[in-house]
């Protein structure tokens, strides 16, 4: 009898293990072939390009502005790998900590390679209806070493589209911090390609990629909406869907190591300069006043989450700093280039007061987001496009808009509707792709392998030995 | 009721910093902005009928600095809070990073209230800054002709910030796993205004006196190397030693980790020199080649010595060889060529060895060798920079006595006594005051549970 349900239970493995495999060739190979495809339509299209060059004035590259962005695209990288990987490693247990880590590291490959080849084309390609860009520049057709006069007129389109790269490889990054410690590396794969064609693309065409949120005046400098609120709000339905981890406030789950998570948070840190400042497009006062600001209110986070953690609880934490940073620089990320420094300040001092009350309150709530990418970047995405309607200011930088202290109220309605919208489809778009793919491969590993921890059951290997 | 005391006094800087942001902050966005917008730099050919010429932002200067003030972040946190980090015992690991992490917070709040404007705002009687530009008020996106005349004024006011950061958590190794949390954040605050600030502005602000003299500082061997060694050494005599100093096992815990944080130095470095030359040029080239040449000699030197001396040649040795090795060649990086790097690294890495080995007859308990390092390092960078500077590198600098110039050994003989005496005296008399309202050091007990439970209740590894 029970060598029976073993010879069952194998039989279940292996049937499962051939299909993840012809699962994963399958997709290996229609990306293979999309690329074949692509690539042919782009050596086709390039006798094409020169004559649009030809039409448009001649924009000059400025060797400085390229120099910056290339530099911030860099600085981007370092946040996904190895900033977030160590960030979101150190916080797990020690037989989890290789398997959050590869999260990071293959969603940075797979998203690359997706970006390349549709995802910009769909995200900043020329504009259909509002809501999606065309097929015209897949495969970066017509993508060449010649400046666009939108996306950073001084700077080659090709720089513009790696920079813009790292943010969509970040972005579904950040959501592995929710299904922390139990998602199966198939299944995670699988969703982190459909989430980024299917929600972070669409989101970001309608805010900079010329859709109906940029149209209507939405302000978001780098990201706030685009990136931490559509991660943030995706979190949260991972960790809803997903369930909480075995032994979930009756195991002791500590982080298994602390100055790991302090290494990815000033790697995160030092990088967000890239990400706000870089998204000046340009080495130039803007970018100077997103450095100021975006190093200001990840100081004032710190300090506040810190001085209300005190108080609270009677001991300023370490992590607690950490994650406050992290909190001021998710909110600061969508005012960065509209703000000035002591806009700044009081955006990162309300950032670490919610960030830390939201993530307290999780434990009352009852869902595992295991890493608090909700409170953090859910929360503060929210509150920075808020603050942004309220905050930003026309003498800061003269191509933003004036908000509700500088006397325009309407700006902030439009933050408003930016929130709900990209909230509301993050939502509905994450619930639909994780039941797809819930159906097509399974979300959790196994009750065995997750006591095992990642590391063993889905990579083989030990992260110390 | 104490305790609650205490907390209240903790919070104090941060509150302060909050309400005077909220009351200054509209206001001086008004003021300071309105200037930028006319001027933006966006390519136009706007030419406001102004009797200065206007100065121009350069793009590529802006780039190095800023991607310069980001290398010189990642030396404070990460760099320095692994490479302290690693070389405490684990229980007081997290205690150790959070005081680099924290000060990175409080000095970049500090510097952009008050900071910035002591140190570099209108010059008072040749002694500190005016408080015009308090709040950055004035500070806008314009180039500054007196400090860096290609890149906004921001870029150079938050590459400074920077270094005012940094100093202060050099600080922190003297008095490592002993300090009490709540004293050690008034002391950052009271240290960063009254001993870094008006230093800074003596020897770099136009109008400080010790700049008046012709003492050379290129990148702060004055300002933050000798500055944080001088104030090592009266927190390391007035703090005294550990529990146990001298008799139980102190052993750094994670010696990858430290050499994680002295690559990350090293790695910033660049920033921290090259980016002095507040533009992107030859002047920086050559500082990024000098320093990079100091390091490597000044480890090599250290390891050699280390090995003849007593048998093997550690890491922990390399690694603080390449940290002394920075630490000299920072005030001479922009007026030396690279044999003379080479001659500095070798002096830095024999005297710095020294150093540290002399500290266990001294007494003192300097526990992760700040005074040695950076106190014997930036002593001899800037004597240094007084016998190998040339003009022949940096026309706006001066020739050293190897090249005919006596006088300014002496001149940079002076701007070291007086930053020892300074900074040494005023860090002296802060701690006495800060021990009299608080207290400096946490109880035996939570000395011996280690800072991490004790100051954070938390632990770095489980």
């Amino acid at each position: 009898m029970v060598i029976d349900q073993e010879r069952d239970c194998r039989r279940k493995h292996r049937r499962q293990r051939t299909l993840t495999v012809v699962g994963l060739t399958t997709a290996v190979a229609l990306v293979g072939a999309l690329a074949v495809f692509t690539g042919s339509v782009a050596a086709q299209d390039t006798g094409a390009t020169p004559a649009q060059v030809v039409a448009a004035p001649a924009l000059k590259i400025d060797t400085g502005d390229t120099a910056w962005v290339l530099m911030s695209t860099a600085l981007v990288l370092a946040m996904t790998m190895p900033g977030l990987a160590l960030f979101y490693g150190g916080l797990v247990r020690g037989k989890n900590i290789l398997g959050t880590i590869m999260q990071s590291l293959a969603i940075l490959c797979l998203v690359s390679l997706i970006w390349i080849l549709v995802g910009y084309s769909l995200a900043f390609g020329p504009d259909k209806g509002g809501f999606i860009g065309g097929l015209d520049w897949i495969g970066l057709s017509g993508v060449g070493s010649e400046p666009h006069p939108v996306y950073g007129p001084t700077i080659p389109h090709q720089v513009f589209m790696l920079f813009q790269l790292m943010f969509a490889a970040i972005t579904p990054a950040l959501i592995t911090g929710a299904v922390a410690e139990r998602m199966k590396f198939s299944a995670l794969l699988l969703f982190a390609a459909l989430w980024s064609l299917l929600i972070y693309v669409p989101v970001a065409h309608w805010i900079w990629g010329g859709g109906w949120l940029g149209k209507m005046g939405a302000l978001d400098f780098a990201g706030g909406a685009v990136v931490h609120i559509s991660s943030g709000v995706s979190a949260l339905v991972c960790a809803i869907v997903l369930g909480k981890r075995r032994g979930h406030g009756s195991d002791y789950m500590a982080p298994h190591n602390l100055p790991f998570t302090l290494l990815g948070t000033g790697l995160l840190w030092f990088g967000w300069f890239g990400f706000n400042a870089g998204s000046a497009l340009g080495a130039n006062g803007v970018a100077a006043s997103a450095f100021l600001a975006t190093h200001a209110a990840a100081s004032m986070g710190a300090l506040s989450w810190m001085a209300v953690e005190w108080a609270h609880r009677g001991k300023p934490t370490v992590l607690g700093v950490a994650s406050g940073a992290v909190a001021g620089l998710a909110t600061v990320t969508p005012a960065s280039g509209y703000i000035g420094p002591f806009s700044a300040i009081i955006i990162g001092g309300f950032a670490g007061i919610l960030c830390y009350f939201a993530v307290v309150w999780k434990g009352r709530m009852g869902y595992d987001d295991s890493l608090d990418v909700v409170g953090i970047h859910g929360v503060g995405g929210v509150f920075g496009i808020l603050a942004t309607g309220l905050f930003a200011s026309k003498a800061i930088n003269a191509a933003g808009a004036d908000g509700l202290f500088f006397g325009n109220a309407g700006q902030f309605g439009i933050q408003a509707i930016m929130v709900c919208a990209v909230a509301l489809f993050s939502l509905f778009g994450t619930w639909i792709i994780l039941k797809v793919v819930q159906a097509a491969v399974g979300l959790r590993v196994t009750p065995e392998d997750e006591s095992t921890g990642l590391d063993l059951s889905q990579h083989n290997e030990r992260a110390y030995s | 009721m104490n305790r609650s005391v205490r907390i209240m006094t903790a919070m104090l800087p941060v509150l302060a910093c909050a309400i005077l942001a909220g009351t200054t902050g509209l206001y001086a966005q008004d003021a300071g902005a309105p200037a930028p917008a006319v001027t933006a730099p966006l390519g136009q050919e706007a030419a406001p009928a102004v009797v200065p010429p206007q100065p121009k932002i350069d793009t590529g200067d802006t780039t190095w600095l800023l991607v310069s003030t980001a290398l010189v972040l990642a030396m404070t946190a990460p760099g320095l809070a692994l490479f302290y980090g690693g070389m405490v015992r684990s229980k007081n690991a997290l205690g150790t990073i959070m005081q680099s992490f924290i000060i990175l917070c409080l000095i970049s709040l500090q510097w952009v209230l008050w900071g910035y404007s002591l140190a570099f705002g209108p010059d008072k009687g040749h002694l500190i800054g005016g408080l015009e530009w308090f709040g950055l008020n004035g500070v806008g996106l314009e180039p500054n002709a007196d400090y860096a005349a290609t890149v906004p004024h921001q870029a150079f006011m938050i590459f400074q910030m920077m270094f005012a950061v940094i100093t202060p958590a050099l600080i922190t190794g003297a008095f490592a796993e002993r300090m009490k949390f709540s004293s050690f954040l008034i002391f950052t605050l009271l240290w960063a205004t009254f001993i870094y600030d008006p230093l800074a502005h003596w020897v770099w602000a136009v109008g400080g006196w010790v700049r008046n003299l012709g003492a050379l500082d290129f990148a702060g061997g004055t300002v933050v190397h000798i500055s944080s060694g001088a104030s090592a050494l009266a927190c390391a005599i007035v703090l005294r030693r550990r529990l146990g100093y001298g008799k139980e096992h102190m052993a750094p815990h994670n010696l990858p980790m430290t050499v994680l944080g002295a690559s990350l130095l090293w790695f910033g470095w660049f920033g921290f020199n090259a980016g002095s030359a507040v533009a992107s040029g030859a002047l920086a080239t050559s500082a990024f080649v000098v320093t990079n040449t100091a390091a490597a000699t000044a480890a090599l030197a250290w390891m050699v010595v280390e090995w003849l001396y007593r048998g093997k040649p550690t890491v922990l040795g390399a690694a603080s060889g390449a940290v002394a090795g920075l630490v000299a060649i920072t005030p001479a990086s922009g007026f030396v060529g690279p044999m003379a790097s080479i001659m500095i690294g070798l002096g830095a890495g024999v005297l710095c060895y020294v150093a540290v080995l002399w500290k266990s007859k001294l007494g003192y308990d300097d526990s992760l060798d700040v005074v040695g390092i950076h106190g014997v390092g930036g002593i001899w960078g800037a004597l240094a920079t007084g016998l190998f500077a040339s003009k022949a590198v940096n026309a706006a600098g001066a020739d050293g006595l190897f090249y005919g110039n006596p006088a300014q050994l002496g001149i940079q003989a002076l701007a070291v006594l007086i930053s020892v005496v300074f900074a040494f005296v005023g860090t002296f008399v802060i701690l006495k005051l800060v021990d009299g309202l608080m207290g400096l050091r946490v109880s035996e007990e939570e000395e011996r549970m280690g800072l991490d439970l004790s100051q954070h209740e938390e632990r770095s590894y489980s």
